[in-house]
């Protein structure tokens, strides 16, 4: 019994280990020349020399695009935080005409993917000169948070005493003010986990990236780093360089809040 | 309770009905009605009824893009869900498993272009490290052009996404297996049950509903599946990892083809839909039956 408890925990830390390899062969090839990589994939760099990274960070323009990314994550984050609070608000606790059909509205927004909809708003952004600019990320990535941030805050209020905004209404407070007072503070935890998983979705957005953005100086990591890769194809020590100074801040920003993080993305998809 | 004022509840619901009614309900509807035109983006379009959807159901790629992801759905069923389901269950019986935890979670949160790239280098037939560690152990024979083999090219992306999502299923059934009763598992485990029976007896029995969710997830996320199969293989060889966005991005903005693209489109989405509402109808049937 104890021999096949052994067992299972070696493989299970062996798999774990090589699940973690090419983490690992991708930092350690950063500090290798390119003819060091080629000839010998399995090597141990012979020396830790970070001005590649200096090199990939202003020659590759890797500095410009995560500043790029940042803008585009925080307006979008920002602007999702408020609208869908406003709206779970709303939706949860307001009874007027028409709430059940914008709830219905919204939730048809988790089922229907990017695809269904990505080529007339291609048309549309063209059509009105959006594309090329940042708003033609941050319109369409706050959309597409917005159904489940709005049903993660909505559900939220939802479980929240109802006397509690009785009590405010009595004492006279509008709805706004309940909102700015008595609310944000409150749906706190709520909120945490709708900046975690709208920041993501939108530094790590892929397809409307490379669709919208053709000006090199307004692309954002991932449309970035296609066109790094393609211009750096032969130049594998820069290319490793990259990978690795994109990766290295996400596992430190994991290490440091995995239980907040990992909650608020397997939350938002279980709700989905 | 009722809004305090007609312009107070305007102001709290417009911002977030505005933008989204803006950037995905007209643009669907829009794609909906782009899909019985023919049009290239420049000359005026013209009707065509149903002719792209007729089109669609006639186009051998296009359908041959669904045998691949539904080939692509069924490996990672078992390289994500099932995996997930094993490393959840050593994690949730074990202490001091934050190693585990961390490492195997890391790839969820990374780009996916930064997974392509690395990957691409990893199956390189010049300098990757998959070959060369074929041939250290003398497995030299079993080295292949991973994703330029038309044999391989489909799996080694399966595998890839096994990597990224066994730990994003990881962490969805560790949540579900703590928030199971202690007592059921304890007396089991008094009863003498071992730490596998109550795996396999009691405790994945238990979480079925997160089970079914991931199953789910893993449908309607391999029927959307685009950044990997773009970046790594863009369909190719020759089709074999052609899956159904891949086709659709290359319709619409390589072709110019916007009203086919359109009408592929909304068969995509709606493939999605009935699968994922096929899928959970049938798991609510079971569960009638299980109940009688």
């Amino acid at each position: 019994m104890k021999s096949i408890k052994r067992f299972s925990s070696a493989l299970i830390y062996l798999y774990a280990s090589a699940a973690l390899l090419p983490l690992v062969w991708m930092f350690l090839s950063a500090f290798k020349s390119d003819g060091q990589i080629s000839q010998n994939p399995l090597g141990l760099p012979t020396h830790f020399d970070i001005s590649v990274f200096r090199e990939s960070w202003s020659d590759g323009g890797l500095g410009l695009y995560a500043i790029n990314s940042f803008i585009v994550t925080f307006a979008t984050t920002v602007i999702v935080l408020f609208t869908s609070s406003m709206a779970g608000f709303a939706l949860s606790r307001l009874k007027f005409r028409g709430n059940v059909l914008i709830r219905g509205v919204f939730i048809l927004g988790l089922l229907l993917p990017v695809q269904a909809y990505f080529i007339a708003q291609n048309q549309i952004f063209d059509y009105l000169h959006l594309k090329d600019t940042r708003l033609s990320l941050i319109i369409p990535y706050t959309a597409m948070g917005l159904p489940l941030a709005i049903w993660l805050v909505k559900t939220y209020i939802d479980s929240i005493p109802k006397e509690l905004f009785e009590a405010a209404r009595i004492d006279g407070a509008s709805d706004i003010q309940t909102y700015r007072t008595l609310m944000l503070p409150i749906i706190r935890p709520a909120l945490v986990n709708v900046i975690i998983f709208t920041a993501l979705g939108a530094w790590n957005e892929f397809l409307l990236a490379i669709l919208y953005i053709q000006n090199e100086s307004l692309k954002t990591l991932p449309a970035g780093l296609l066109t790094y890769s393609s211009r750096y194809e032969t130049n594998y020590q820069l290319l490793f360089a990259a990978l690795t100074m994109v990766t290295l801040p996400m596992v430190v920003l994991y290490v440091a809040f995995n239980k907040q993080i990992t909650r608020g993305l397997t939350q938002g998809s279980l709700k989905g | 309770m009722k809004p305090s004022s007609k312009s107070g509840l305007f102001f709290l619901l417009f911002p977030a009905l505005a933008i989204y009614l803006f950037a995905v309900v007209a643009p669907f509807f829009g794609t909906l009605g782009l899909s019985f035109f023919r049009w290239d983006g420049y000359k005026s379009p013209t009707w065509a009824a149903l002719d792209n959807y007729a089109r669609a159901f006639k186009d051998q790629v296009f359908q041959s893009t669904f045998v691949h992801v539904l080939v692509y759905i069924l490996v990672t069923l078992v390289v994500e869900v099932l995996f997930g389901l094993i490393l959840a269950g050593y994690i949730s019986s074990h202490k001091r498993t934050a190693f585990l935890r961390i490492s195997l979670f890391i790839p969820v949160m990374l780009p996916s272009i930064v997974i392509a790239v690395l990957w691409s280098a990893i199956y390189n037939s010049d300098y990757g490290i998959l070959n060369s560690m074929l041939a250290n152990v003398g497995l030299a024979n079993l080295q292949h052009i991973w994703l330029g083999d038309t044999k391989t090219a489909l799996l080694s992306l399966c595998v890839v996404s096994g990597w990224i999502y066994s730990g994003f299923f990881m962490a969805i059934f560790v949540a579900a297996f703590s928030r199971l009763p202690s007592e059921v598992i304890e007396s089991a485990a008094l009863d003498g049950a071992g730490a596998h029976q109550i795996f396999r007896k009691i405790k994945v029995p238990m979480i079925q509903q997160s089970t079914s969710v991931a199953i789910l997830l893993c449908i309607t996320g391999g029927v959307q599946g685009f950044d990997l199969f773009y970046v790594m293989t863009n369909g190719g060889p020759y089709n074999t990892t052609e899956v159904p966005t891949t086709y659709l991005v290359k319709t619409v903005f390589a072709n110019g083809e916007i009203g086919y693209g359109s009408a592929l489109a909304i068969v995509i989405s709606m493939v999605g839909l009935f699968a994922a509402l096929g899928f959970r109808n049938w798991q609510n049937r079971k569960e009638e039956e299980l109940e009688y």
